[in-house]
């Protein structure tokens, strides 16, 4: 009997920690409502999908920071613990806390498309980062383009290589959408260059991954002139699988997502030659929830633009790539 | 049911060759081996280089197998090992890069720090009763949510957040690259020799001493081990004690390689853990096998990744080979008689 109490409580525990994290973080962000107030006109929403990635505690981060140089508005973040039903609930939650604006990264279309749309219409204007919802009711959508970006990255590449030279690829989750789109991005930036794609695997952005496939190109390969990888770390972990058999000096290493403590600091340091940005948009999301509260007319989606870090350039901030700027940069 | 596996276990040496659990996990490596010599990806397979970097990558999950057979020896399973590991990791990376701490004594501090996460999950079990499979996976979760807790959810790196929103550089520490590189010609990682000396501190404690042979006792018979005056508590005390151990070990090479701490690092480590066990012939009942098979299990896993990888697999019929081939391997070896 004393057995199964303990074992009960144990599994209680075990299960608290599971689903009990997330609400507890939240208590002391709405204690200090009341005094704040005064001063305070508006109270934003912000629910993150999961905050297991650094590019999403990156863009966290982003959103904080734009939110602090403005006293008028506060915001209040929840973390959906990866899990669709739970930013689901979060967003009815925000709404029958009246908050006056939502902004949601969402972890998948087809679950937060009715309450985001319950939003809209009930008069909460919803902003919607990164990952979109279906159909027309949210009131706008703030994204980067990967297969841009990819595309971007492969035409770079071309230039560097002179038009010819033997490539790997890293890829990502080829069964998540940024690393497919990273993916043919990639291959029509490259598309009747002379390089050829002499190996390519699935590191599932994870870097011990990409350090041990990358040992297995070098195996197999004596002539590798550059490693383009769907992510910062897995450029990274080619990079010391490369240094570890002394060839890190005849091979470049390409990477996207340019997070400030990832990619950009990997540039910085010479250990690779270029990272493409993967923007959060974090920034952005606050000017324009500014606007929508103060009445002004915002477009209904915004394409954020892409910046390449080079050693060159690192410095300077990057350089926009061509074409498209985002409407707010201009 | 139990005692009858005892009787088996000890009937079994007069037996033939085949029936060594030991020659039938030989045989298994031995499969993988031929399939690598046959998909040789242009030669790959028989350069030196392609041997020596499986055995630096399957090192760290192989250290992670050493605490997992003691565990699993005595009928129990440790779900922690991955978190520990990643808990331990940022936990070096931030004494030894973030505060310059001398790893001789950042490593003991964090060697502790996982054999206490082992010894409370060991605790857990052995004197509140709880289910291995249940308060270790509350470890796991507990450990994780400590890693992200200490690193503040970011990766433990060189370039350090100043509080103005710059970033300072720091050298990487010479133990990260001391433990990421390889000695005797480069022909051996250092993070082999330590899953080595892993293996040989497990070899000591089942075959040399007397808590080893207790570590079998438990796990074939609890009741029979208690009545007999065997420490129960205290040997699942240990065994648990030592997975933590080995985690954190683990954890440090796997921050050494990285060149930095982070908080999501050994996420599913776990399994393959339990699958190095488990294919190197260890009874997940308890009370049968050794930590030879494990090095053989470990072998095996890291030569089957290996191949897959050099022969550029994809992602989907990699997972779905592995499974086949984890089972046809334990098939094999079940087939006794």
């Amino acid at each position: 009997m004393k057995k199964r109490i303990i074992c009960a409580i144990g599994l209680f525990l075990a299960l608290d920690i599971f689903y009990g994290c997330g609400k507890r973080q939240e208590v002391p962000s709405t204690k200090d409502e009341s005094e704040e107030k005064v001063q305070l006109k508006w109270v934003i929403g912000m629910s993150q999908c999961n905050l297991g990635e650094p590019w999403r505690i990156q863009m966290n981060h982003d959103v904080k920071q734009a939110a602090e140089k403005y006293p008028e508005i506060k915001v209040i973040f929840k973390d959906a613990q990866n899990n669709s039903l739970k930013q689901r609930a979060q967003i009815e939650e925000f709404i029958s806390a009246e908050v006056d604006l939502i902004i949601v990264s969402p972890k998948e279309a087809a679950p937060l498309t009715q309450p985001v749309a319950a939003s809209y219409e009930r008069g909460i204007p919803v902003i919607v980062l990164d990952r979109r919802v279906m159909g027309d009711k949210y009131t706008c959508f703030i994204g980067a383009d990967n297969k841009k970006i990819g595309q971007a990255a492969g035409r770079w590449i071309v230039e560097r290589l002179n038009d010819k030279g033997k490539v790997v690829e890293l890829k990502g989750l080829m069964t998540s959408t940024p690393g497919q789109d990273r993916h043919t991005g990639f291959r029509e930036g490259i598309k009747g260059s002379g390089l050829e794609i002499v190996f390519e695997a699935d590191m599932k952005w994870l870097e011990p991954d990409a350090r041990r496939e990358m040992e297995s190109a070098l195996a197999r390969f004596d002539e590798i002139d550059l490693v383009y990888a769907h992510n910062d770390p897995g450029a990274h972990g080619a990079y010391l699988a490369a240094r570890a058999a002394g060839r890190e000096k005849d091979i470049i290493f390409v990477g996207i997502d340019a997070l400030p403590h990832e990619g950009q600091i990997y540039v910085k340091q010479g250990l690779m030659a270029a990272s493409f940005e993967y923007p959060t948009g974090g920034k952005e999301a606050i000017q324009i929830a500014l606007d929508i509260l103060n009445r002004k007319k915002v477009p209904k989606e915004i394409t954020l633009a892409s910046r390449v870090f080079t050693k060159e350039n690192i410095d300077r901030g990057g350089e926009w790539l061509e074409e498209e700027k985002s409407t707010l940069k201009s | 049911m139990k005692a009858k596996s005892t009787l088996k276990r000890k009937s079994s040496p007069t037996t033939g060759w085949l029936q060594s659990p030991f020659i039938r996990a030989l045989a298994a490596l031995l499969f993988v081996l031929a399939l690598g010599a046959l998909f040789n990806a242009e030669g790959a397979f028989f350069k030196w280089n392609t041997h020596r970097d499986m055995f630096r990558h399957i090192s760290v999950f192989a250290i992670l197998a050493c605490g997992m057979t003691l565990v699993i020896i005595t009928a129990g399973i440790d779900l922690s090992v991955g978190s520990i590991l990643g808990f331990t990791a940022v936990l070096f990376s931030i004494f030894c890069i973030h505060q310059g701490w001398s790893p001789w004594i950042a490593a003991p501090v964090c060697i502790l720090a996982g054999a206490a996460c082992g010894a409370a999950s060991g605790g857990l079990v052995a004197r509140f009763k709880i289910q291995p499979f249940i308060a270790t996976l509350a470890m796991m979760v507990f450990a994780r949510g400590l890693a992200k807790w200490v690193s503040g959810g970011q990766k433990i790196s060189t370039a350090v957040l100043q509080p103005d929103g710059n970033y300072r550089y720091v050298e990487v520490p010479p133990i990260f690259n001391s433990l990421n590189s390889k000695i005797l010609n480069q022909n051996v990682a250092v993070v082999t020799l330590i899953f080595l000396a892993c293996i040989f501190i497990c070899w000591i404690i089942l075959a040399k001493l007397r808590w080893g042979r207790y570590i079998y006792a438990v796990g074939g018979n609890e009741e029979a081990a208690r009545l007999s005056g065997i420490p129960v508590t205290a040997i699942k005390l240990f065994a648990y004690g030592l997975s933590g151990l080995f985690s954190a070990v683990a954890g440090i090479c796997q921050a050494a390689q990285e060149l930095q701490g982070d908080p999501e690092a050994g996420m599913t480590y776990e399994l393959t853990a339990i699958a190095i066990v488990v294919i190197g012939g260890t009874n997940l009942m308890g009370g049968r096998g050794g930590i030879g098979l494990t090095f053989i299990g470990a072998m095996t896993i890291g030569y089957l990744e290996k191949i897959l990888s050099i022969n550029a697999v994809g992602e989907a019929s990699r997972l779905m080979l592995t499974g086949a081939i984890i089972i046809g391997a334990v098939l094999f070896q079940k087939a006794r008689k």
